[in-house]
């Protein structure tokens, strides 16, 4: 903690005495990009952080797609085994540590809903659920609900017929044939509105690619 | 419109890549979702590998699908999932990064890195001591992860950072590890006539199974090897695999029932919904 060092540097050395009083107040201490790195090197306690960090989001996550309780728990289980097998393989450069576990555990839980309910159950949980943006406003920590706020803003500026889509495939975990048919259109015109959907998603998120 | 008439810039070396460019993009679109089916998942991620610039549009749509998850609320998990977690950890190797520079260039379809499968190959042709050799090998979890598919692993991970997909992607490799280390796991090794051989490793008690194909001839792109549970009832499809130097991997779908036999036939490529030829090897359990 105290750091003492003196040299000439000194605009240096109060970012990062700054940084250090930062980190020392509540906000977590690692990010998960660095913990990630640590669990590469089978840290079993950057592991738990990391954990403790974003299980929470994962799970609901996880939660919002595989429907049955236990199966999620089981889902994300799962999901964080296997970014204990592969934090070695995690690489920063390619983006950030949440979007990787995102997306980890969104195909697993597609391929869980896709593997072990039949299509009808599916179409009926959706048809009560998930046809609209979603709007949970609980967001635990001010980061948290920006990105969130972000997000659904992001949402809202596709068209309807876009953000139907769009929506259906992330939330509700369908494939592009099955949107067609639950939207009576053809499979090109749901192509085409994922499409458009995510460019216009992309630029809104700022995404760089 | 003026490329009509032009051949292809990039000569396509897959049998089910999308046909066009325009049908790439959406595709790759419907990727970032998770909104594509098997096939057509593998359809993209072949041609992921291939097309430097495909790829960086599907990374920005990987980025994009899951920042779409922060509109999610979060759900906190019951508690003793987390105490369940760190229990396993020990028993999980983790795969560590074989060769830095490979994600830079990835190849198409990598020869199997499996330490010398010749020498495997003759240990399996050579008896009962040797074959349990080989089990062994095949039951470490962390030589299958490591060796059986290292490959396919690299593309994977060169696509997105993240190679869970496929018949032999990272899920794949979990079941299989499962099966392989499941206390009742048991295994059966048949040669194939006219050369190679396929080993069935199952576990009854997670009705799962899973095949180890070593030797076996490139049946080339119009025919694919399709691999049947057979049972009173008949014959129901679990999976197609085509070989890459002979050798591959492939947990079954479907569900495995103890007595049930595993068949192996060559389809047309994309594989048959009944039999259509004789069984290459039937391995009864």
């Amino acid at each position: 903690m105290a750091r003492t060092t003196t040299n000439a540097g000194s605009g240096m050395l109060e970012r990062v005495a700054d940084r250090d009083s930062d980190l020392t107040a509540p906000a977590p201490v690692s990010t998960a990009e660095q913990l990630l790195t640590r669990i590469g090197t089978g840290d079993r306690e950057a592991f738990g952080e990391l954990y403790d960090q974003t299980s929470a989001r994962v799970f609901g996550l996880v939660r919002r797609l595989v429907v049955d309780p236990a199966q999620a728990e089981e889902v994300t289980q799962d999901v964080y085994l296997e970014i204990w097998q592969t934090a070695p393989r995690f690489d920063a450069a390619r983006g950030s540590a949440l979007a990787w576990m995102f997306t980890l555990a969104h195909r697993r839980s597609v391929d869980r809903i896709r593997a072990s309910q039949a299509a009808r159950d599916r179409d009926l949980r959706i048809g009560v659920r998930d046809l609209d943006v979603p709007v949970d406003t609980v967001a635990e920590t001010v980061e948290i609900r920006v990105e969130h706020e972000r997000v659904v803003g992001a949402l809202e500026d596709l068209s309807e017929l876009q953000r139907e889509c769009v929506s259906l495939a992330y939330y509700g975990g369908l494939t592009q044939s099955e949107i067609a048919d639950r939207l009576e259109v053809p499979l090109g015109t749901v192509k085409t509105r994922l499409r458009d959907g995510m460019i216009r998603l992309r630029t809104a998120l700022g995404v760089t690619t | 419109m003026s490329e009509t008439n032009e051949p292809r810039e990039v000569p396509q070396p897959h049998d089910a890549a999308p046909d066009s460019v325009d049908a790439l993009r959406d595709a790759v679109a419907a990727y970032g979702l998770d909104a594509l089916d098997a096939d057509e998942r593998a359809a993209v991620e072949r041609a992921l590998a291939d097309d430097a610039e495909l790829r960086g549009e599907a990374e920005g749509f990987a980025e994009t699908a899951a920042l779409l998850a922060s509109a999610t609320a979060p759900v906190e998990p019951p508690p003793a999932l987390r105490s369940r977690l760190m229990a396993q950890l020990d028993a999980l190797p983790q795969q560590q990064l074989p060769d830095a520079a490979a994600p830079a260039v990835p190849a198409v379809r990598a020869a199997p890195s499996e330490p010398a499968p010749a020498v495997r190959r003759a240990e399996l042709e050579t008896g009962p001591a040797e074959r349990a050799a080989q089990r062994r090998w095949f039951q470490r979890p962390g030589a299958i992860i490591a060796a059986a598919a290292a490959s396919v692993v690299l593309i994977a991970g060169a696509i997105i950072g993240v190679g869970w997909a496929g018949p032999n992607g990272w899920g794949a490799q979990r079941e299989m590890a499962a099966i392989a280390e499941a206390p009742d796991v048991e295994s059966s090794t048949h040669e194939v006539e006219g050369g190679g051989a396929v080993t069935l490793y199952w576990s009854a008690e997670q009705g799962r199974s899973g095949v180890v194909v070593e030797g076996l001839p490139d049946v080339g792109e119009t025919s694919t090897y399709e691999l049947w549970y057979i049972d009173d009832a008949g014959a129901q499809s679990a999976g197609t695999f085509d070989v890459a130097g002979g050798e591959t991997w492939r947990v079954l779908e479907g569900d495995f029932a103890p007595g049930v036999a595993v068949g192996v036939t060559v389809e047309p490529a994309g594989g048959s919904p009944q039999p259509t030829t004789e069984p290459i090897v039937v391995i009864s359990t």
